[in-house]
């Protein structure tokens, strides 16, 4: 009896060992995801050009415009045959960080992707490191994208969008208040928005409106503080070094508590005061876009949802959020000009004809005008010099775009390196602030603890 | 020869049964688990793809970690309120839903259904009614503290994750109360109505003690789900208002993949996991004590 069981749990454990020994081996299905000499040397109808058919993937995190990767690779297939680009998408609020790194986890990496500036540090040591001589075509890119994309000295993200934020007024209102002699050059101290905002608010109309999420009070404006510790990217990176050491404290920084002075500003006067932390994305967007206020703590990107609203104002601006009454401090004139995601090769599990076939077809996307017509397409605002000049943007992109001319944007460059759960923990602290939770001392320690808990 | 023949068509007929359902436990439930608890002793990170051994610094990790400890604490509470409300609401529905009351199948499938829309479609539509219906209704009967959204309080938000898990749960606990009350043998009521017994005197002396087998189960399932709520958790709150609302689940997986911190949070896991564990366990024991036979 006891032999039986012990001869049927042997059997067992035999299959058990075997259906194991097939999962873990490399599995021949992946292996011929590339191109393998087999396949180049059979005869292969696909191949006109005499060239070995290559096969590569993307990874999308601008989920909005998944479909228009899609036609861009369906359409490069056409004039290149040999290459198949296959997209990997994901969806608005999925984890796409979670998926990246299954993805990499499981041996199954994509060869080309599109990824936040935070992600490109992560991965670092496994990107293709970009040079002029490998993509000489980067130098059609606009002054200063480049360097954005430059970590620790070397290119590994090719920029491709420009996106900015600020506080966006919408014209018409503002038009009908002013009598039309608005100048949003003249917001330049926190006096004159408080004198903005209190002039629309005698109108009985609340004059601001704050986003009670944890990205736009944590990620955008929080980021302010760091931004503006100066122009270069390392200013504000060495103010969060300070941070993390503990031998800075935010609450000392004037920068800190003139954008918090302001945000007291912007509170006394938010649309959504009776219940700040409601956070409805889509309806505040109609709230803004219906005039219901005046202006709103947000970036270009409400664009996407505004085209989908009905009976909405089409006219919008951004005005600077001034931090202090100095008109000539950095962050007072200027507005949040940002390169959110940038395109990356991935080197560690893909061939150098794939990470080559990547190479080109980001060329062709970017540069060839074929290629660009689909992201000017889709609103996207790509930096690029020989993007034709007859383009005509929404009235958002249009406004960063003449305060990026007028050479007055905020560079965002520590972004990149505000990483992990840094938005939820600090833009968490914030609300509490928003709330009324917590004053401003407590709100001061607990970023700096935050910082501090960061290795 | 013909024991030997006996033997392996025996040990085949317990492979061919008992193997597909083995392997399959062992590849996604007993390996995973094992893999898991060696996770805990070492720093794994996909992205730079280190596995050093760490020893039990990751568990050091977690009495350090006030926020797991805070929300800990908080899991504790909704797990006990939601079961309690669960359990009662339930027991009532299904008393009344077998005293002959009309309709009773028909009410019977009415509150089962809401067991049968996913967690995150539940999340959704509640999340809808606190933040646009209710204020609506508020704002119409003008009456204070409902003009505001449920979900944006730190102290009523937690509260409308055990309403919307009391609503989820109730009509399914109910369903195993109802087949509780249907087993109870009819010459054991009557015996106890000739020896006078009456309403709430039968419920409590003659009901209540021959369901126990019920309410184990149905505490069982409340406790374990409760601990492990991640779905309706993202749905409803997602741990706003400021991460006052995140549940130990929710905690595990914001530390482990976007603090990317792996080996703390598997660590929390299967401290949460050992807490379930003595929870649900120590329950069952205790109830089975009451149990009786008719």
């Amino acid at each position: 009896m006891k032999r039986r069981r012990l001869l049927a749990m042997t059997l067992v454990f035999a299959m058990i060992a075997a259906a194991l020994g097939a999962c873990s081996g490399p599995s021949p299905a992946a292996e011929s995801q590339a191109p393998s000499p087999a396949a180049s040397t059979a005869p292969s109808a696909a191949a006109t050009a005499n060239e070995a058919p290559v096969k590569i993937t993307y990874f999308n995190t601008s989920a909005e415009v998944n479909t228009m990767f899609e036609n861009m690779f369906a359409r490069y297939h056409e004039l290149h045959p040999n290459v198949t680009i296959e997209l990997i998408p994901t969806g608005i609020g999925e984890g796409q960080q979670e998926k990246l790194q299954s993805l990499y986890a499981s041996g199954n990496a994509p060869t080309f992707m599109n990824i936040d500036p935070a992600n490109v540090i992560e991965y670092e040591d496994k990107l293709l490191d970009v040079t002029m001589e490998s993509a000489p075509w980067l130098s059609l890119l606009n002054d200063g994208a480049i360097e954005a994309g430059t970590f620790d000295g070397k290119i590994y993200g090719i920029p491709w969008s420009v996106q900015g934020y600020g506080l966006l007024y919408n014209k018409r209102i503002v038009d009908q208040i002013y009598g039309g002699s608005f100048d949003p050059a003249t917001i330049n101290t926190r006096d004159a928005l408080k004198a903005f905002l209190e002039k629309i608010e005698a109108t009985g109309m609340p004059a601001t409106m704050i986003h009670g999420e944890n990205w736009s009070v944590g990620g955008h404006y929080l980021t302010l503080v760091y931004a503006c510790q100066g122009p270069a990217t390392t200013d504000g990176t060495g103010f969060l070094d300070k941070l993390k050491a503990g031998t800075a404290k935010i609450e000392d920084s004037p920068i800190f508590q003139g954008y918090m002075d302001t945000f007291d500003i912007l509170k006394a006067h938010n649309y959504n005061k009776a219940d700040p932390l409601v956070g409805d994305y889509n309806a505040d967007a109609q709230a803004f876009g219906e005039g219901k206020c005046a202006t709103y703590f947000m970036g270009d990107w409400l664009w996407t949802v505004m085209t989908t609203l009905k009976g909405v104002d089409q006219d919008y601006g951004f005005l600077p959020v001034p931090w202090s009454n100095n008109p000539n401090d950095y962050g007072n004139s200027q507005v949040v000009m940002v390169l959110p995601k940038f395109q990356v090769i991935d080197k560690s599990q893909n061939t150098p004809e794939q990470q080559k076939a990547a190479l080109d077809a980001l060329q062709w996307m970017l540069t060839d005008p074929e290629g660009q017509q689909f992201f000017l397409d889709a609103g996207f605002c790509i930096p690029y010099k020989n993007v034709r000049k007859d383009v005509k943007y929404n009235s958002m992109t249009t406004s960063i775009a003449q305060y990026a001319a007028a050479g007055k944007t905020i560079n965002l460059g520590c972004f990149s390196y505000i990483t992990g759960d840094a938005w939820t923990q600090t833009g968490n602290l914030m609300l509490q602030y928003l709330a009324g939770a917590i004053d401003r001392k407590t709100l001061a320690e607990g970023i700096d603890a935050y910082w501090q808990s960061v290795k | 020869m013909k024991r030997t023949n006996k033997t392996l068509t025996n040990a085949g007929n317990f492979a061919a049964f008992m193997g597909p359902s083995l392997i399959t436990f062992t590849c996604v439930l007993l390996i995973p688990l094992l893999y898991g608890v060696y996770l805990t002793f070492t720093n794994y990170s996909p992205i730079t793809g280190s596995q050093d051994f760490v020893g039990f610094s990751n568990f050091t990790a977690i009495f350090t970690d006030k926020e797991y400890l805070g929300q800990f604490v908080k899991t504790l509470g909704y797990v006990f309120y939601s079961t309690i409300f669960c359990n009662v609401l339930a027991f009532v529905l299904a008393y009344l839903l077998t005293s002959n009351v009309r309709f009773q199948n028909f009410l019977r499938a009415g509150f089962f259904t809401p067991n049968l829309i996913g967690g995150i479609v539940l999340g959704y539509i509640w999340k809808f009614i606190f933040a646009n219906v209710i204020t609506l209704i508020g704002k119409s009967l003008d009456y204070g503290p409902l003009t505001t959204s449920f979900l944006t309080n730190p102290d009523r938000a937690i509260w409308a994750m055990i309403i919307v898990t009391v609503w989820q749960y109730a009509g399914y606990l109910m369903m195993i109360y109802v087949a509780g009350f249907v087993s109870i043998p009819r010459d054991i009521q009557e015996a106890s109505e000739i020896d006078g017994a009456t309403g709430l005197n039968k419920l409590f002396k003659v009901t209540i003690p021959l369901m126990v087998p019920s309410f184990i189960i149905c505490f069982f399932i409340s406790i374990s789900r409760g601990f492990m709520s991640y779905d309706l958790n993202l749905a409803l709150t997602n741990g706003q208002p400021y991460g006052s609302t995140r549940l130990a689940a929710m905690h595990i997986y914001q530390k482990a993949f976007q603090a990317n911190q792996y080996g703390i949070g598997q660590a929390e896991a299967i401290v949460l996991f050992i807490a379930v564990a003595i929870a649900a366990v120590s329950q069952v024991l205790l109830t089975k004590k009451y149990e009786v036979e008719a």
